[in-house]
């Protein structure tokens, strides 16, 4: 029983990690109708910029926030240099462009940083705490709560907010939002700038445990796709649960299921996603849309 | 999709043929001096040597280690004149370096490159996938691709692989050196394993469990795998730590899982010994992070003094290694990989054949570099050669195991 809870709670910590980049995912989907595979290439940078404050002698916790300041404005101009450019014509042109991105950031990131591990402070101790006879770390729990406000943030930010509903037009149809007096152009800034903030929260809380490299999360970014597909595109919630039901599926089903094992275990999301998608294509908690992508 | 890298590398095998077939007439008039006619790469005042290794990517800290290495060694040679070769000429050594960023691909099309650009062998090139890749291209093309840094026993196997020869110590003789050590405790010990699911973990494994047969003292009670590209053992390690073990044998490659492993172990309340293989047990990179303290002890192999110990600050050796590293080798910091002591060791075995070399020859070239006894090339530990004469073995395969022990590694004689 006490292996059964503590694979669960793994789980949830790995879970945690895929929900991270699963959330800006969907921001960037609500705000632009895009799926931005550079996401997680662009949460990389982020934590780059904090580990070069941290490197001049700040305080984390300023690094942290500066960073997520320079992400902001780093999203806000990929949008409107690279991205705008692309975003009029075929979907899968921008889509093919985001990959782009994902390849020319990480090779940056290499040119400037090089590839060897760094190591990123955590803003939590590496303590753990015992939960039902699962033994928790601080750094698990915190980065889990984290995302749970954010998620919490994101959800009001789409459907009470004034700016959350602008997005959501402006995704839905440019078109009549700009007939109807919205600025779109600013607001599809906003968006990706929003998106690359969670990026970098992402980012940081992620990189004290995967340790900093340029590929840092390009297996993560499998995962947060298959969480954002599972949960629905349109749902900060529903990402979440699903980032967490990976993750707990993942281990149990590893060590539980011989037949699988470790070996295999990283089919099992997918082979989630086939069989939900077949039943309810738009996703655990998904509204029906027509998916551009 | 498919269509195109076969297409580019039809390119390039036409190219590299008729460079090849060009530099061969080449060959042939410059051999009017009488004698035998030397080999692409060769001249009366200068050798070629060619190193395809990962200079990008997640493999590219190590990879740039190779050839800092040997640029290294041969950097200072030259200074000082440059290499007196069996025939009686001396010679400066140049080293070409090109990147293939782990990538079979890229190796095999780079081979061809050296092969068009007049280089004599290949060396020091890190990585099992990509140095098999061109492994059939070099046997066919009779291209030395020696001393390179794979730990596959295939590089050593004469028959097969005739115009190679493997460096470092096969993944065999490292799991081997864990068990021999465990099995002469006479204590009683349970053993559990997680280990990569490729031949390097098998390797280790199967290494280790050889030299562990018919000691009944020592019980295997657990043993998981993972994949290369998991971001995450935790699963393991929760179901290894139930089985109660107090050896902990972590056949791992990949730098952040391990000290993710070793911050998790502890975190569950885990604390075995472990035994790490030589490439994930730098004390800065990974122990330190990984709070390894909390252990009894961490067990590895190694046969290159660690320059970041206190206690080799002052060696020799390692004076001379990092000044040249600065000097020669482009790479001034200190090495975090043991590649860059590896690659230079490599530098000392080369300048060793060359030296035995009686003709300016590939063939000449590969019998001086079989028959190198007891080379105590710079850098290796008491205990450790290189010894090439033995046919399945590569050029070192004596290791000494070491313990931590808070800042470096000292040589353990006994477990425990």
């Amino acid at each position: 029983m006490g292996t059964f809870i503590q694979l669960v709670v793994d789980g949830l910590a790995t879970g945690s990690i895929y929900a991270a980049l699963a959330l800006a995912i969907v921001l960037v989907n609500q705000a632009t109708g895009l799926i931005n595979f550079a996401q997680g290439g662009m949460a990389v940078v982020s934590a780059y910029i904090a580990y070069v404050f941290v490197e001049l002698g700040l305080p984390l916790i300023l690094a942290i926030i500066l960073a997520i300041v320079l992400s902001f404005l780093f999203g806000a101009l990929v949008e409107r240099f690279l991205i705008r450019r692309f975003e009029r014509g075929d979907p899968d042109t921008a889509v093919v462009v985001t990959i782009g991105l994902l390849t020319l950031v990480t090779g940056i990131c290499a040119v400037l940083w090089g590839y060897n591990n760094l190591g990123f402070p955590s803003l939590f101790p590496l303590t753990s705490v015992e939960i039902l006879g699962a033994v928790v770390s601080v750094r698990s729990l915190a980065t889990a709560v984290t995302i749970v406000v954010i998620m919490v943030v994101l959800q009001l930010l789409f459907l009470r907010t004034k700016l959350g509903l602008a997005l959501r037009a402006v995704a839905d149809n440019p078109a009549s939002a700009a007939f109807s007096g919205l600025p779109v152009g600013r607001l599809l800034m906003v968006g990706w700038g929003l998106a690359a903030t969670l990026g970098a929260i992402a980012g940081v809380l992620v990189a004290p445990q995967l340790t900093l490299t340029p590929g840092m999360l390009d297996t993560a970014l499998v995962y947060a796709l298959a969480a954002v597909i599972l949960g629905g595109l349109t749902s900060p919630i529903g990402c979440v649960v699903a980032a967490s039901a990976i993750g707990v599926l993942e281990n149990l089903v590893a060590v539980y299921i011989p037949l699988i094992g470790h070996d295999l275990k990283i089919a099992v999301p997918f082979a989630l996603i086939f069989v939900i998608l077949i039943v309810r294509p738009q996703g655990l908690f998904g509204r029906k849309v027509v998916v551009r992508v | 999709m498919r269509k195109k890298p076969g297409g580019v590398l039809g390119i390039v095998a036409v190219t590299a043929a008729v460079a090849l077939s060009l530099s061969g007439c080449r060959g042939d008039s410059g051999g009017q001096g009488g004698g035998s006619a030397s080999s692409p790469g060769i001249t009366d005042s200068a050798i070629t040597l060619g190193i395809t290794t990962p200079l990008s990517g997640a493999t590219a800290g190590p990879g740039k280690c190779t050839v800092a290495g040997v640029s290294a060694y041969f950097g200072a040679a030259n200074a000082a004149g440059g290499v007196k070769f069996g025939d009686g000429k001396t010679r400066t050594v140049n080293i070409k370096s090109y990147d293939d960023a782990y990538d079979p691909q890229k190796s095999l099309a780079n081979f061809q490159q050296m092969v068009s650009d007049n280089v004599f062998a290949a060396t020091a090139g890190l990585g099992t996938p990509t140095n098999r890749a061109f492994r059939d291209a070099a046997i066919s093309q009779k291209v030395p691709q020696v001393l390179v840094m794979t730990g596959d026993p295939l590089f050593s196997d004469r028959k097969q692989s005739p115009w190679q020869l493997g460096f470092v110590p096969v993944y065999q003789n490292e799991g081997a050196a864990f068990g021999k050590l465990l099995a002469k405790s006479g204590a009683q010990h349970k053993v559990a394993i997680l280990s990569q699911n490729d031949d390097y973990g098998k390797g280790y494994v199967s290494g280790f469990k050889e030299a562990i047969q018919g000691a009944s003292n020592i019980s295997v009670v657990g043993e998981q795998t993972y994949e290369a590209t998991d971001t995450s053992v935790d699963a393991q390690l929760t179901q290894l730590a139930s089985s109660g073990a107090d050896v902990f044998f972590n056949a791992m490659s990949i730098t952040p899982l391990t000290i993710a492993a070793l911050q998790k172990a502890q975190q569950i309340g885990w604390k075995p010994s472990w035994f790490l293989p030589s490439n994930t047990s730098s004390p800065t990179a990974i122990l330190e992070p990984g709070g390894a303290s909390a252990y009894p002890g961490i067990y590895s192999v190694s046969f290159a003094k660690a320059p970041q110990s206190p206690a080799f600050a002052k060696d020799p050796d390692v004076v001379k290694f990092l000044d040249e590293l600065k000097k020669y080798g482009n790479y001034p910091d200190m090495p975090a990989f043991p590649h860059c002591m590896w690659s230079y060791m490599v530098g000392a075995t080369l300048e060793k054949a060359f030296q035995n070399m009686k003709e300016p020859t590939r063939d000449s070239f590969m019998t001086a570099l079989r028959d190198i006894k007891d080379l105590k090339a710079p850098l290796m530990l008491e205990g450790t050669s290189v010894n090439t004469t033995v046919d399945g073995q590569p050029a070192v395969s004596s290791v000494v195991v070491q313990k931590y022990n808070g800042k470096g590694y000292a040589t353990a004689e006994n477990f425990g």
